[in-house]
């Protein structure tokens, strides 16, 4: 039989599974959701579920209580009371019961009677419900069965379905598929919620319920339970009083489970794509339809991952011109059969796979071709290896520090962080990490949607590999010699000696040395020095030597860490301490005394909300009113706001935030300068009137959306959308590039008369496909701007792109003209790229110099204007004339 | 047609005449002589003319004009009240409330206005700043807000910003902390129903250097707000936007306007969860000149059907009086917010209606630069002379006044005390396709009953919806 044929066999025999079609046609989704939080790690060790908690926790704000679930493979036996064989080689039936009475009815009818059962194993719950706060239904009780399909009935089915040519397991199965279809209808749908099938894949979990995804966790005991890949979803239906179990995420197909952050527009044509092919949601969700599709694919098709990516997310407009010939081809056919069943919207899945015939686990994260939901990836590579996809980076960090405070093998920084460019050329929007088991250990294999491998450079050893006895060990050495001087020191001097001779250090050298730092502070009671070091340390890029960035990181994290300790306990002068634990008690005994203006607040974030009266955000809004000017936001876990709300007029304010920021950082500042220490998230700088943002990495989608003014300078990236709708004069230096839609209607005036503009260098300290920074130096871009909207409508404003090799075509121009760089534009700019040199150590020689030659700036630097020219109407031509005002036609 | 013995053209020179009578030195010459257009089925001849006697003597009509709707044969039109035998009626006018509270939460500020409504947003550009204090001066007046729509803050209307609630378009034109922090309640304009999946469009010829200057952009160059909110993608972006409006103004009460897609009532639940104390739903008959035709009553539902549909649905969710519902696009008389109300919203948002109370004939020609012919939606500065803003303040007061007379009198003779009372009650409402109105202007059945109306006779030369 050829594939063809199987698949239409197999498609065919579920004409018999509904009787009436019509039924489950369904027009409308029952319930409409469109938010919702996701994070999913794949790592070659086999992992605890309690590492979902911190993450899920610190997304809350994403879910509504409404529905969370988690999805698991890459389970150990034992933790189930089976053998390895069992586990591998079984289907596991995860049956949820609302109604317990039903067990023994469903048991027979569903289980016994189609399944040889090996095990079957109810998963323990804590006692009672409602002592996780926040639980208001009572969760399903699940039982999971270990079992194989009656090899008679399975003989029948292939016979009665002329399946005679196809593969066995394929027609297993779809066995298995077809019996769980028939459970869901008997006991699961409008009439009857008693019980559904979690999951039936072979050594993959789902567990789901009406709560938040962390309570899945709690309420099951999973903080125990060990897999390779897990997933975690928040949901946020809004539709309906009810809610059930079965709406939430996971879905599965049959060897996968999806989560799904979104909504989509064509949820009725996905239901009649699928219905020509015999398929029927049962649960009526986006999400569900999505699992369906991709199982459609996957499964019963059989297409390679890369050709399910692009069904699902579709490469289209200039991105689809740059495919090679023979991807076009393929393309092209997959777009013309499969649009209807294609998802249109803001979409970003989470899958995790078990994949049992080349026995490995995978998570796939895939956004959707306009990229409008937020999504990170990382990668931390090392003796053991995890992969991550999620909404927000601070939720990858929780999981990373609650990996490393139990498990020596991870560290707290992860070796890169990226975005990924949906339905692109350039990595396809899609990311995989697969596990594949091998003797005793496994390994991960990160790729993109083209199977391109990437790693970071694994030659590298991390500092738990090389100093196995501690990371913090006592170092005799004091740092390689460096006794620093009772009275202190400079921090940027100490910089610049320290990074010139990590070359030659052991992480024992710099640990010692940091530590010694450390030691001067407390002695010269002062931290600002301290302080300022680390955050070089934090931010800057230099060579490492033989030791790895992230590492380093991760140590500088824990030095930082213990001042901030010091800082509480109240060695130093200059700052004031203040943390949170339920309640504002440190805050309101400050207001009582003055704050010296020299003095900084250092505010702990961890114990804050992250929005509302009592966030980071407004208590930094009371403090300016009580008169505080600096600030300093530390251990921040995805807190949002940080610097909106202050007003009019701020001059002189400076914050500065460390840790994991969150959403809408600096939008609205007016005056303000706020410095991110790291990588920063979405709707950044939004509004912004004046005032400086620097961002020491990655910046979010939608960053100074319908900004007025101010400075703002990125090191690394931009995501989706940066600028749209800017007007006035902001002025902008990007040093990375943005995934697309820069600057569209971009209205910042005439960017030589007090106008806007953005510089882009498109330069990256990650060389090769998304490797981490190892030698502290630059190199260009493959592309300065990889999108196909560039500068769309503007009317105002400019952009400069260093683009030495003039790669930047006209094509990705829609409103926007090429025009010489005059001298009066390299006067302009220049301040900027000098004070960019300034903050991140970028040397503008450095960025004239192509080839090894140093340029004349109108030969690296080409500035894009508009072209619109408006041609008034007559009526209004004399007014232009005729008005007192001072703006510059 | 004639009213008083005098035809409609006469009525509409003398109406110039008289409220115009400041303009005239700086009135286009010439071609501009007599309005072009005097209404449509939705916003007739009839409705127009009495809106202007309303805003000259703060009554309804009492020459025969169908002062409480029009004859579209559909949705307000087609309905009436069931009013209690004579007998029955509440003889006591004054004890008749007609305030409502925009707040249903148990926590924020509580606002009460005195009349069931406020202004829609109309942005500096799309109108000029006479028009806008003349709107915020006869809300100052009677206690209620107007919208500033999206476009910033003249100068001029900054001293009446505790009556004005600032809206937060896509655009963010003129949008700074500062002018969050201005209004007692902040409005974020997800969509309008006249033109839902399209954002607000200010053609170049109305984006002069005085409307630039404020929205920081480029003169003479048609400004887009995108569609939708690129920072909003979700619910729960939803619930991140709002709760950003509160870091920036924490007393602020959140208003939500958004069209009327079938899924409405969801987006009801979805706005209620984000935080939003006051749910715009706007219809797809409200106006604006610069939305395209193809999308002017297409696309949204009509307000009618979606007020019920959202009314019933926070009812059987069990939040009803914790959200306030605000019923715009389209509401043209007193009787139009009364319909509102009994089929479920808390009150109305009017827009056009004030822009015909001092002088708007429905010409649609409220895109071009110079095109208003009264000097409403333009910010030429000749033009927009056209109007003195205590004039039009007066003339927008009025029709409150007579609008809170009309609902007064509406539910006394339902036997209600107060305009909360008649929320959600349609019972009170009669189905009645055989209006008088239609009559009178003339559209009759064809041979089947169940067909369409179809227009006989138009009244006016020049129909243009």
């Amino acid at each position: 039989m050829s594939q063809g044929q199987i698949a239409e066999a197999l498609l065919s025999s579920r004409k018999a599974l509904v009787r009436e079609p019509e039924k489950f046609l369904a027009r409308e989704k029952s319930e409409a959701e469109g938010g919702c939080g996701v994070i999913g790690f794949a790592s070659s060790v086999q992992i605890g579920g309690r590492h979902l908690l911190q993450a899920l926790s610190q997304m809350r704000n994403r879910g509504n209580n409404k529905g969370g679930g988690i999805a698991a493979a890459g389970l150990l036996p034992e933790e189930f009371a089976v053998t390895k064989e069992v586990l591998e080689n079984d289907y596991l039936q995860a049956i949820a019961y609302l109604d317990e009475s039903v067990r023994s009815e469903l048991e027979s009818r569903f289980i016994g009677a189609t399944f040889e059962v090996d095990h079957v194993y109810r998963v323990p719950t804590v006692e009672d419900f409602k002592s996780i706060p926040g639980l208001e239904l009572r969760p399903p009780e699940v039982y999971l069965y270990f079992v194989r399909p009656r090899a008679g009935l399975v003989k029948e089915f292939r016979e009665r379905h002329r399946l005679e040519g196809a593969p066995a397991d394929m027609v297993e199965d779809e066995f298995v598929y077809q019996n769980s279809h028939r459970l869901n209808q008997s006991f699961y749908g409008a009439d009857k919620n008693r019980a559904f099938v979690l999951s039936h894949g072979k050594n993959l979990l789902v567990l789901k319920m009406v709560g938040y995804g962390d309570d899945v966790v709690r309420y099951y005991k999973l903080e125990d339970i060990h897999a390779h890949v897990w997933i975690g979803h928040h949901r946020y239906p809004t539709k309906g009083r009810v809610w059930h179990p079965g709406g939430a995420h996971p879905f599965v197909g049959l060897n996968e489970a999806l989560v799904h952050n979104g909504d989509f527009a064509n949820y009725s044509s996905i239901c009649e794509y699928l219905a020509q092919r015999n398929i029927y949601p049962l649960f009526q969700t986006d999400t569900e339809v999505s699992a369906l599709v991709f199982d459609l694919h996957h499964r019963i098709y059989n297409y390679p991952l890369e050709y399910v990516i692009e069904s699902l997310a579709h490469t289209t407009e200039r991105d689809f011109v740059l495919l090679p010939r023979d991807k076009r081809r393929i393309y092209e056919m997959i777009q013309k059969t499969h649009i209807h069943g294609s998802p249109d919207g803001p979409w970003f899945f989470l899958i995790a796979q078990s994949l049992r015939k080349e026995n490995a686990f995978r998570l796939i994260g895939i956004t959707d071709t306009s990229m409008l939901r937020p999504q990170v990836f990382a990668l931390q590579e090392g003796s053991a290896s995890i992969g991550f996809a999620a909404s927000e980076k601070q939720a990858i960090d929780a999981t990373l520090e609650s990996l490393a405070a139990h498990d020596p093998r991870f560290w707290g920084r992860a070796d890169s962080y990226w975005n990924a460019r949906g339905g692109s050329h350039s990595d396809g929007g899609a990311f995989t990490f697969t596990v594949q088991p091998n003797g005793n250990g496994a390994t991960l294999f990160c790729a993109d949607k083209f199977g391109r491998r990437i790693s970071v450079n694994g030659a590298k050893k991390t500092h738990f590999e090389m100093t196995p006895q501690s990371a913090s060990s006592q170092s005799s050495s004091g740092g390689n010699g460096f006794n620093l001087k009772k009275d202190g020191f400079l921090a940027g001097e100490l910089f610049q000696d320290v990074t010139g001779k990590l070359a030659t250090w052991t992480y024992n050298d710099f640990t010692g040395f940091l530590e010694n730092v450390e030691v001067s502070a407390l002695d010269t009671k002062d931290a600002g020095s301290a302080v300022e070091l680390l955050t070089l340390l934090m931010d800057r890029h230099y060579p490492t030597g033989g030791l790895r960035r992230s590492s380093l990181l991760s140590l500088v994290d824990q030095s930082f860490a213990r001042l901030v300790q010091f800082m509480k306990q109240g060695y130093f002068e200059s700052c004031v301490y203040i943390s949170h634990n339920g309640s504002l008690t440190s805050l309101d005994g400050l207001r009582s005394r003055s704050i010296d203006e020299q003095q900084t607040v250092v505010i702990d974030a961890r114990g804050f909300p992250q929005e509302g009266n009592d966030s980071v955000a407004m208590n930094i809004v009371r403090l300016h009113q009580e008169g505080v000017r600096r600030f300093m936001a530390v251990h921040a876990r995805g807190h949002r706001f940080i610097g909106t709300g202050f007003g009019p007029e701020t001059h002189g304010v400076r914050i500065d935030v460390y840790g994991s920021s969150g959403d809408y950082l600096a939008s609205g500042i007016d005056g303000a300068e706020i410095v991110v220490h790291g990588n920063a998230q979405d709707q950044l700088a939004q509004i912004m009137k004046d005032g400086t943002l620097v961002v020491h990495g990655d910046v979010g989608q939608a960053f100074m959306y319908g900004a007025k003014g101010g400075k703002a300078f990125v090191l690394g990236n931009a995501a989706g959308r940066p600028l749209i709708n800017a007007v006035g004069k902001p002025r902008v230096v990007i040093n990375g590039t943005c995934l697309d839609y820069l600057a569209e209607s971009f209205m910042a005036g005439d960017a030589l008369n007090n106008g806007g503009f953005v510089i882009v260098n498109g330069i990256t300290f990650c060389k090769g496909a998304l490797k981490g920074d190892e030698d502290g130096d630059f190199a260009e871009l493959d592309e300065p701007y990889p999108g196909g909207n560039l500068f769309s409508l503007a009317s105002g404003g400019a952009i400069y792109f260093r683009d030495p090799h003039e790669k930047i075509s006209i094509d990705q121009l829609n409103g926007g003209e090429f025009a010489e760089l005059t001298e009066r534009d390299w006067a302009t700019v220049k301040p900027y790229l000098v004070k960019n040199e300034k903050l991140f150590g970028i040397p503008l020689k450095r960025l004239l110099t192509v080839n090894g030659e140093e340029l004349h700036p109108s030969r690296v630097y080409r500035k894009i204007r508009p072209s619109q020219h408006h041609a008034l109407q007559a009526e209004e031509a004399w007014v232009t004339n005729d008005m007192d005002n001072d703006v510059t036609l | 047609m004639e009213i008083d013995n005098k035809t409609i053209e006469q009525l509409i020179t003398e109406k110039h005449t008289i409220a115009l009578r400041r303009g005239f030195s700086v009135w286009p010459r010439g071609e501009f002589g007599k309005p072009p257009a005097l209404g449509d089925f939705r916003w007739t001849a009839d409705l127009i003319l009495s809106t202007w006697i309303q805003a000259e003597t703060g009554k309804p009509p009492t020459n025969g004009l169908e002062y409480r709707v029009g004859a579209s044969g559909g949705g307000f039109d087609v309905l009436d009240f069931k009013f209690l035998p004579e007998d029955q009626w509440i003889t006591n006018g004054n004890l008749i409330d007609t305030s409502i509270s925009l707040n249903g939460r148990p926590y924020d500020k509580k606002i009460k206005i005195s009349v069931p409504w406020y202004g829609g947003g109309m942005s500096y550009g799309s109108i000029s700043d006479h028009v806008m204090l003349s709107r915020v001066r006869a809300a100052k007046e009677w206690g209620t807000y107007t919208s500033s729509g999206e476009g910033g803050y003249p100068d001029t209307i900054v001293p009446y910003k505790d009556n004005i609630i600032t809206q937060v378009a896509t655009g963010l034109f003129g949008v700074r902390e500062q002018t969050i922090q201005y209004a007692p309640i902040i409005e974020l304009k997800y969509a309008q129903g006249a033109k839902p999946g399209l954002g607000g469009h200010l053609l170049a010829d109305k984006s002069t250097a005085s409307v630039a200057k404020i929205r920081e952009s480029v003169p003479w160059v048609s400004l887009f707000s995108p569609f939708p909110f690129h920072s909003v993608y979700s619910v729960e972006d939803h619930k991140k936007h709002l709760d950003w409006i509160k870091t920036i103004n924490p007393a602020a009460l959140l208003c939500v306007k958004v069209s009327t897609p079938t899924d409405v009532d969801m987006v009801a639940v979805g706005s209620f969860y984000a935080g939003a104390h006051i749910l715009n739903i706007d219809g797809s008959y409200g106006s604006t000149g610069a939305a395209p035709e193809i999308a002017k009553k297409n696309i949204a539902m009509p307000v009618e059907y979606a007020i019920p549909k959202v009314h019933k649905y926070l009812v059987s969710e069990g939040i009803r009086d914790e959200l306030i519902v605000m019923a715009s696009g389209g509401i043209r008389t007193a009787y139009d917010i009364a319909k509102a109300i009994a089929l479920g919203a808390d009150g109305c948002v009017l827009g056009t209606t004030e822009l015909v109370a001092i002088g708007c004939t429905r010409c649609s020609n409220c895109e071009r630069g110079r095109g208003c012919p009264f000097g409403l939606t333009t910010t030429d500065p000749e033009l927009s002379q056209l109007v003195d803003p205590d004039w039009g303040m007066r003339r927008i007061s009025s029709v409150y006044q007579s609008f809170q007379f009309q609902l007064k009198d509406i539910l006394r003779r339902l036997g209600l005390t107060s305009i909360r009372e008649l929320r959600g009650r349609s019972d009170l409402l009669l189905y009645n396709k055989q209006h008088p109105s239609n009559d009178k202007y003339k559209m009759k059945k064809v041979s089947k009953p169940e067909e369409e109306l179809r227009v006989e006779e138009s009244v006016t030369d020049s129909v243009v919806e």
